[in-house]
């Protein structure tokens, strides 16, 4: 069936060029080469991503439930409707992480594009030195893995560690309490804007780059300054390297996960629902209740992509131009 | 886990498990043998004089030694070991492998966690095969691996709770050792006052098993079942007397609250200034990881009492092993369990890793070793510790749900401690979440 349906258009194209006709089983080999070629990224796309996504979404209908056997029953995986759904909308912990994300996001976001944004300007300058030494000291901290920066900075911020608290205490004040709140949030958000600055700066900087350099020249020409000239050619023109930026600032921080993790150990501040994320790998790991985790997860994937979206609409106008 | 776990990763699991399950399915093998007839599956598998290799899972040092041993005794079944982690990780990985059908034939479980892989058809029904080893063990120990009259596991160590302290400090201090709670808190005070960096102690909100000892101690039981009728008690009175007391310590800033064997608690450790542990009889191996330079200075006590002149005490800690309702091989999974937990070669491997067995046999053994290398100078060390391992209160039962509990009571703990409201709150709430949680899986709970 497949195959006499792409037949049937090839020869058409052919009549219609007015070319000489040609043996269709050569058409059809050729028009099956595509298939053949997108036929590994189709596969990986499906195994890895949409068979989980569809297990992720029917498992959030299951719950495990008591059946008679056992000493005491035992647990098997029934059909459940929107219970799962139902108890994740309902958890004030699930929603309270939320909130702290939201805390945590004011915090991060705006500091994480704020100083990207910065720096990348500073490398732009045309009288700043040591550009390319600059460039790669403050992306360094992009290649230290999550974990591992959460833990050197877990160092710094626990009081018997601490540098700060030594020098505070030093100077006649008390260990700072950056692991309690309220300081918690800032120390964790710290941790993502100092591995995230670096990747943001370069994404803006080779954006600035892009900017043909007669606009700066007739700028200067004209008179402007270099501030005048940043404020007002540079930053609308990386305006789209900024919306991609803060779209990923954003997922990322719907996706906090690592960095409270790895400090949990550390403090009695953080809890094992401190965010969303943290949350659902309790109620599936922990509580060994899967169908919960995963109905907590497509309601996470589908905020985020609402988020996404909404983040666009808004943007896009402003950032590419009326064709947005 | 030491990723941070990001959306592609958990799908990435979530894909991993998809396929196992599909496994699962097509060979159909699951829920069908799960637990009820193992003797029939076993002989099944293994024609005589064949070689079968058997799978065990556990955490811990002595398990390589444990294996090397019993692989050397039995050539016809060689066992291969696996550490998965400790304790919780190496549970929830059994129970998602369980349900995938390729957990391991034999793994070590923690008591706590042991109902709930009966429940998750993890653990299987091992009363046939292992009867003639009931008399190695005591009855409290024994307690903790049957349920309604069926045997699930056999006990490989235990923790009857002991309290380790710093002698050297106590006596610069002048403090004297107590004896019942209420001295505890004497001592806490007076500690406080003759050193202003010191605490007697620390009362850490993750402790969910240290409290539960002290709930079980003070005359409490967290889970009862009766048929298939459940009672929670972790809001009874006798845990709220525990909740009560320890909060008027942390009102009094007589202990210190903070997370235990973190960078901090080990410095304060080192520098002498956090004075005891009330914890387990494993706990001199655990403050010598933290600081080694401690050595020789500390020491073991018995439990501090309610009441002058009891001695009964719970454990905190302690595993079992399992053999798994995936296991093709149950007959001989139990053989290899009930030998390294119950021989003596098995005994003295665990004591020679500083494990305090579970046996009669090994404890009788424990006796005439040398003390943990904490406390070179106490040679009564295990002389007490089997004075204490004979005063374990007896049939201690843990709940299908100790892992909504445990996390419940941490976070409602958590909460409490930073907002300053009653502890006994954090129980009724840990409580109330426990009950709520087994209501909504179909348990039958009183109350």
């Amino acid at each position: 069936m497949t195959t006499s349906s792409h037949a049937a258009p090839a020869l058409t194209t052919t009549s219609g060029r007015g070319l000489p006709d040609r043996p269709p089983p050569r058409r059809r080999r050729r028009s099956w080469a595509p298939y053949a070629f997108v036929a590994p990224a189709v596969v990986l796309f499906v195994v890895f991503l949409l068979l989980p996504i569809g297990y992720a979404i029917y498992l959030s209908f299951q719950g495990l439930r008591l059946a008679p056997g056992g000493a005491f029953g035992r647990r098997v995986q029934v059909f459940v409707g929107l219970d799962n759904y139902k108890a994740a909308v309902t958890d004030p912990e699930f929603l309270a992480g939320f909130g702290r994300l939201a805390v945590y996001g004011l915090i991060a976001v705006p500091f994480t594009l704020g100083l990207a944004l910065l720096f990348a300007l500073l490398l732009d300058h045309p009288r700043t030195r040591a550009r390319r030494f600059s460039r790669t000291a403050i992306f360094i901290p992009y290649a230290v893995p999550g974990v591992v920066a959460s833990l050197l900075w877990g160092f710094m911020y626990l009081p018997s560690t601490s540098p700060f608290s030594w020098v505070s205490e030093a100077v006649g004040g008390g260990a700072i309490p950056f692991l309690d709140l309220p300081l918690l949030f800032p120390s964790i958000a710290n941790i993502a804007v100092w591995g995230g600055v670096g990747f943001n700066m370069i994404i803006i900087y080779t954006s600035l780059r892009g900017i043909p350099v007669e606009i700066h020249e007739s700028a200067r020409i004209d008179g402007a300054s270099e501030w005048q000239i940043a404020r007002r050619i540079k930053v609308p023109l990386v305006a789209p390297a900024l919306v991609l930026t803060g779209l990923f600032a954003l997922i990322g921080t719907l996706q906090v996960y690592g960095e409270p993790t790895t400090l949990r150990p550390m403090t009695d501040s953080i809890t094992q629902t401190w965010v969303p994320l943290m949350t659902i790998y309790r109620d599936a790991f922990t509580r060994d209740d899967l169908p919960l985790g995963s109905a907590s997860s497509v309601l996470l994937a589908l905020g985020t992509v609402v988020v996404s979206l909404l983040l666009l609409r808004i943007t896009q106008k402003r950032a590419f131009g009326e064709n947005g | 886990m030491p990723t941070p776990l990001g959306r592609r990763q958990f799908l990435t699991g979530l894909s991993a498990l998809a396929a196992g399950s599909t496994l699962a399915a097509c060979s159909g093998q699951k829920s069908s043998t799960g637990g009820t007839s193992p003797s029939a599956s076993g002989s099944a598998a293994a024609a005589p004089g064949e070689k079968i290799t058997l799978n065990f899972w556990a955490w811990g040092t002595s398990q390589p030694g444990l294996v090397k041993a019993w692989n050397k005794a039995n050539p016809d079944i060689q066992v291969k070991h696996t550490d998965a982690g400790g304790g919780t990780d190496s549970s929830t990985k059994m129970l998602t492998a369980s349900r995938s059908g390729n957990a391991p034939d034999v793994g070590l479980v923690e008591y706590t966690t042991l109902p709930a892989m009966i429940v998750g058809e993890v653990a299987s029904d091992i009363t046939s095969h292992v009867q003639d080893i009931k008399s190695s063990f005591t009855e409290a120990t024994w307690g903790q691996t049957t349920f309604n009259g069926a045997i699930y596991g056999i006990p490989q160590d235990v923790g009857p709770m002991a309290m380790v302290y710093n002698e050297t400090r106590f006596k610069a201090l002048g403090i004297e050792l107590p004896t019942t709670w209420q001295d505890f808190a004497t001592a806490a005070e007076s500690v406080r006052k003759a050193d202003s960096k010191s605490y007697l102690t620390v009362f850490s909100p993750q402790e969910f098993g240290n409290f539960a000892g002290l709930a079980q101690q003070a005359g409490s039981s967290w889970w009862k079942v009766d048929g298939d009728t459940w009672t929670v008690g972790i809001a009874d009175e006798a845990s709220m007397k525990v909740a009560d007391f320890w909060q008027d310590l942390v009102e009094r800033d007589l202990v210190k609250v903070e997370a235990l064997l973190t960078p901090q608690y080990n410095k304060e450790l080192n520098a002498g200034q956090v004075l005891t542990w009330p914890s387990a009889l494993w706990a001199p191996g655990v403050i010598y990881g933290a600081a080694p330079g401690q050595a020789g200075k500390w020491a073991m006590a018995r439990f501090p009492q309610w009441t002058q002149g009891d001695a009964r005490v719970a454990y905190q800690g302690g595993s079992a092993a399992v053999v798994t309702t995936s296991s093709k091989q149950p007959e001989a999974a139990a053989k290899f369990a009930a030998w390294i937990n119950s021989s003596k070669q098995g005994a003295d491997i665990q004591l020679g890793t500083g494990q305090y067995p579970a046996s009669i046999l090994g404890q009788q053994a424990a006796v005439a070793s040398k003390p943990p290398v904490l406390m070179p100078q106490q040679e009564d060390f295990w002389k007490l510790a089997s004075e204490i391992a004979a005063e374990t209160i007896p049939s201690i039962s843990w709940g299908p749900n100790v892992n909504v509990a445990s996390s419940a009571f941490q976070d409602a703990m958590t909460k409490a401690l930073a907002k300053k409201t009653p502890l006994r709150d954090a129980l009724s709430a840990t409580q109330e979440a426990v009950v709520a949680d087994m209501r909504k899986t179909g348990f039958k709970v009183n109350g």
